[in-house]
């Protein structure tokens, strides 16, 4: 008899196999084709039909962008100066991109460390409330947060600073790092810290011998999901930051749709180098997130 | 180094985990805390080693007091039942931790590390770290850990009970070995009755808190203080038979539905009427030929062969069991029936009510 | 959980309270004193070009929601939003997690790239979204006329129906992964006894799927379909970003409206009346949450 067995082990992988090909293609494209159109000289982006593999690969999109070159676009046979445009600041705000995202995931992950031993290790009232505390907090959505924190920033006069992004960020960082790193450090084996004490180290040397060392993969991939988190964000930018010279990638290549005319290939590849510092996280972050996410955010 | 513990007490929330236990270590013995899990012998080594607080009493180290002192200063060393073995550092640096924090230089800590590598024959594994041991390899590694510092004290939670069986017979001998050799003060803690008899030179039987009996090996086996000890101690567990005391021509017999048994050597002790429990071992008991020797009769219920032994499951009726040791060559079959002969001499009598032994006249 | 911690009572609790002092700090200054002003700011008028007007008007922010078409309309879209997305991202992020469960030849590499859209950031997505689905150059236009599958552009993002669902589809196409990821940690849990079980019982592949594998992922789906609820209905970038809420306002949800409410018309108040209602349909969300993930059960024990 023909059984769904049987037809499973003949075909079943076979169709697995193909429908995962077709899944990851249509996943993939729009990556894809950012990436096409980047590599494209101007004439080849509107070009009939369009080409997935450029036919003339240029990289004059990204040296424009790197090296802060003035643009001209071609108008009724003459040049034009559009004046300051986006791509001149482009190696500014990544900077300022990388700035901001280093500085408050190091802050969130310092904080949440020390809190999250402190919580594990030892008893007091309200250890056991903080960690859903944290959790909630990472559910409240960041347009309640922006407002009262960008007042705030008003009241210290650090609007328009990256100081004021740096620690807004904390705020949208640190429940989720809170959270994780506290599920992490209680699946930490107590043992190892209590034959240390009995070895004969202090506290602090305990602390810096066996629990930092073992909590490393749990602080590796709270940090790359505290800085994907700031890297990403745009809320925060928009509404901290004013003058062209502070602002983050993401609020900057926003403003490559303002004015009239859209310079799509270095559009493109503004988007393929804000999104590369990110797929090298995801590499990092590929071997802990299974793992992490299963301890983390879903229990269970 | 003498262990004293002086009436400790310990509750955790409403749980009283320990209750007034007093105990005295000899120095330079391997004693046991022995007791089924939950019984509070792993609190009581915890205690020890400086790992959790008393909530009354006195823990001293030789005559000093020690209750207040830190893991780090009480000069002890522990082996974990998970060997918590530092995961990142090599087996090296796992050995020469204790020293290094104790800042000694660092050829004294190279040379110790040696030395005591050559002794666990672990010389090999000195670059590897934990994850890449076998668990025999693990066990090794704490145990140096802790012999690395000569300690005063050694403190062991069931460090066998992660081992399969075969290394389990194994290293039970090595640790007795290392004890001697070692010349510390060794605490045992393990809920495996076997360990505890072989390797000890006195066992602390627990159970709920209490300690039921303290004495040698021999003492425990021999002589069970109260009932539980008596169901604890020895494999195939003692057969244990509920009766009342009858009086047959001034003599007192344990006397039930299947069994009668004269109790010659307990007449001062024990009245007619009382209700007590009749404990007898399997290797006590013997299988007889006839009806006049016997104290019991039933029927083979199920026979094992344990090697060079057969365990005999005789029913006696009432849904009573007993369990009868006999060679391996002897004929018995399933559903024979069969005559059990008790030796009055061989018996455990306990009182039913406090569940203490009939002590027989000194 | 209680035996791990008894042996830490004994020695310096000032550690432990002293680790804590940077986390209580930070947290009383950044999240829980933005959530208590937002609150009180929902009874206050506040424009913050003038903030020496700020006054007290108490219930008046909600009652102006509560009378603005702008609100409800908002509601119903977000609802419609989430609705679709959730379901598509959990159908979707099923099946690819049984996809990526079997064992096959590079079932690394596929796992990498169909998970790699959930870090992608959303201003980049919104701008590859423009592109692709601009009506006159973008790529999916000229695929479906080539293909004939249309036969006139579709106007992607300036018709209201349309931009709802390229809003919809760039929500699945971001978050999928994160249910993915959910529930291919479960699945890797179950234990393979389970199907040995059934396989000897004599269940079918189809069986198995349906008495093994939904079972025992019930549970992360409860959860994951919760957090999820409460995550999309409040996002704000991935519509702000690709719509501006428009064509008019027929994508705006409760976050761009309270955004707008602050940022155009300058009424912090409003906005912060309508983050307060957020909150409170969100609190009702993770209620439902901690009751479904059982969390009241844990560490009752001394």
């Amino acid at each position: 008899m023909m059984s769904w067995d049987f037809l499973w082990r003949h075909t079943g992988r076979a169709v697995i196999f193909v429908t995962l090909c077709g899944l990851t293609f249509v996943v993939c494209f729009p990556l894809v084709w950012a990436l096409s159109t980047s590599l494209k000289p101007k004439t080849e982006i509107f070009a009939t039909p369009p080409t997935l593999i450029p036919k003339a690969p240029t990289f004059e999109n990204y040296a424009a962008l790197v090296t802060g070159r003035q643009q001209y676009f071609q108008s009724g046979g003459q040049q034009v100066d559009t004046g300051a445009t986006p791509a001149q600041f482009f190696t500014r705000w990544f900077l300022n991109s990388l700035v901001v995202t280093l500085g408050s995931t190091l802050i969130s992950i310092v904080v949440s460390t020390l809190a999250a031993y402190s919580l594990t290790r030892f008893r007091y009232w309200g250890r056991t409330f903080v960690p859903y505390f944290s959790l909630l907090g990472y559910m409240v959505p960041s347009i309640i947060f922006v407002f009262p924190l960008f007042l705030m920033m008003v009241r210290l006069e650090l609007t328009d600073t990256l100081l004021s992004l740096v620690l807004g960020y904390v705020s949208i960082t640190l429940p989720f790092c809170m959270w994780l790193m506290w599920a992490f450090m209680r699946s930490i084996p107590i043992e190892i810290e209590e034959a240390a004490l009995v070895d004969g180290a202090t506290r602090m040397q305990v602390f810096r011998d066996v629990v930092l060392p073992t909590a490393l993969p749990g602080i590796i991939a709270a940090a790359i999901f505290a800085m994907i988190v700031s890297w990403n964000d745009y809320l925060f930018g928009r509404v901290f930051l004013n003058s062209l010279d502070n602002l983050t990638l993401t609020v900057g290549v926003m403003l490559f749709f303002e004015g009239t005319h859209v310079d799509w290939g270095l559009l493109m590849a503004a988007c393929v180098l804000m999104t590369v510092p990110m797929a090298f996280l995801f590499m990092g972050l590929q071997r802990h997130l299974v793992a992490g996410f299963g301890a983390g955010a879903v229990k269970g | 180094m003498e262990v004293s513990l002086e009436a400790i007490n310990k509750s955790f929330g409403s749980v009283r985990v320990l209750k007034d236990v007093s105990l005295h270590f000899p120095s330079r013995k391997f004693v046991t805390l022995l007791g089924p899990s939950g019984c509070g012998k792993t609190t009581l080594l915890r205690m020890i080693a400086g790992l959790e607080t008393v909530d009354s009493g006195l823990i001293r180290f030789g005559d000093k007091v020690v209750n207040q002192l830190a893991p780090r200063d009480r000069n002890i060393a522990m082996v974990f039942q998970s060997y918590a073995l530092y995961p990142q550092m090599s087996v090296r640096q796992n050995l020469a931790y204790g020293l290094r924090v104790r800042g000694t230089p660092k050829a004294a800590r190279a040379e110790a590390v040696e030395r005591v590598a050559r002794i666990l024959e672990i010389e090999n594994l000195l670059e590897r770290r934990p994850a890449q041991l076998s668990g025999g390899q693990r066990q090794r590694v704490a145990l140096g850990r802790a012999m690395v510092r000569k300690p005063d004290i050694f403190l062991m939670d069931e460090p066998l009970s992660n081992l399969d069986a075969r290394l389990r017979i194994t290293m039970r001998a090595e640790l007795r070995r290392f004890h001697l050799d070692l010349g510390a003060t060794t605490v045992y803690v393990t809920h495996d009755q076997l360990e505890a008899m072989t390797m000890s030179d006195h066992v602390a039987v627990m159970n709920s808190g209490m300690v039921q009996q303290f004495g040698t090996p021999a003492e425990v086996y021999g002589r069970p203080a109260n009932l539980f000890v008596a169901g604890f101690i020895g494999s195939p567990p003692m057969n244990l038979m509920p009766g009342r005391i009858e009086a047959e021509n001034g003599v007192p017999v344990f006397a039930n539905e299947q069994s009668r048994v004269p109790l010659r050597h307990l007449t001062q002790r024990l009245q007619v009427g009382q209700h007590v429990v009749l404990g007898a071992r399997p290797q006590d008991l013997h299988l007889a030929s006839s009806t006049d020797e016997a104290s019991a009769h039933g029927r083979v219920w199920v026979v094992e062969l344990v090697g060079s032994e057969k365990l005999v499951d005789i029913d006696l009726g009432g849904k009573r069991r007993i369990a009868v040791q006999v060679r391996a060559d002897a004929h018995v079959r399933e559903d024979d029936p069969v005559h059990v002969r008790i030796d009055p001499a061989q018996v455990h009598v306990f009182d039913a009510s406090t569940e203490r032994r009939v002590f027989e006249a000194a | 959980m209680a035996r791990r911690l008894r042996g830490f009572t004994l020695s310096d609790q000032a550690v432990g309270v002293l680790f804590m002092v940077p986390f209580v700090l930070t947290a009383l200054f950044f999240m829980v004193y933005p959530i208590v002003e937002a609150v009180r700011m929902a009874f206050f008028s506040y424009n913050p070009l003038r903030p020496d007007l700020s006054a007290f008007v108490g219930l008046s922010n909600f009652s102006y929601i509560f009378d603005d078409q702008l609100f409800w309309t908002s509601f119903w879209q977000a609802t419609v939003w989430t609705s679709f997305s959730i379901v598509f991202q959990t159908l979707f992020g099923v099946a690819i997690a049984l996809l990526l469960h079997q064992a096959l030849p590079g079932i690394a590499i596929f796992r990498g790239l169909l998970l790699f859209p959930y870090i992608v950031p959303t201003v980049v997505i919104a701008l590859i979204w423009r592109w692709i689905f601009n009506p006159e150059i973008g790529i999916v236009n000229y695929a479906l006329l080539a293909g004939g599958v249309i036969s006139e552009r579709i106007y992607w993002l300036s018709t209201p129906e349309m931009a709802m669902a390229s809003t919809i589809m760039l929500n699945v196409w971001k978050y999928t992964p994160f249910v993915v990821i959910c529930v291919l940690a479960r699945l890797q849990s179950v234990p393979l006894e389970l199907y040995d079980a059934a396989k000897v019982d004599g269940a079918g592949v189809v069986r198995r799927f349906i008495d093994v594998t939904l079972p025992q992922l019930r549970e992360v789906l409860i959860v994951v379909v919760v957090f999820r609820t409460i995550w999309t209905f409040n996002k704000f970038e991935e519509i702000y970003l690709l719509t501006k809420g428009g064509p008019g306002t027929s994508t705006f949800n409760l976050a761009v409206y309270a955004f707008e409410q602050s940022i155009a018309n300058l009424k912090l108040g409003v906005g912060a009346a309508t983050g307060v209602i957020m909150m409170i349909m969100l609190s009702i969300g993770s209620v439902i949450y901690l009751r479904s993930a059982g969390f009241a059960r844990e560490e009752t024990h001394g």
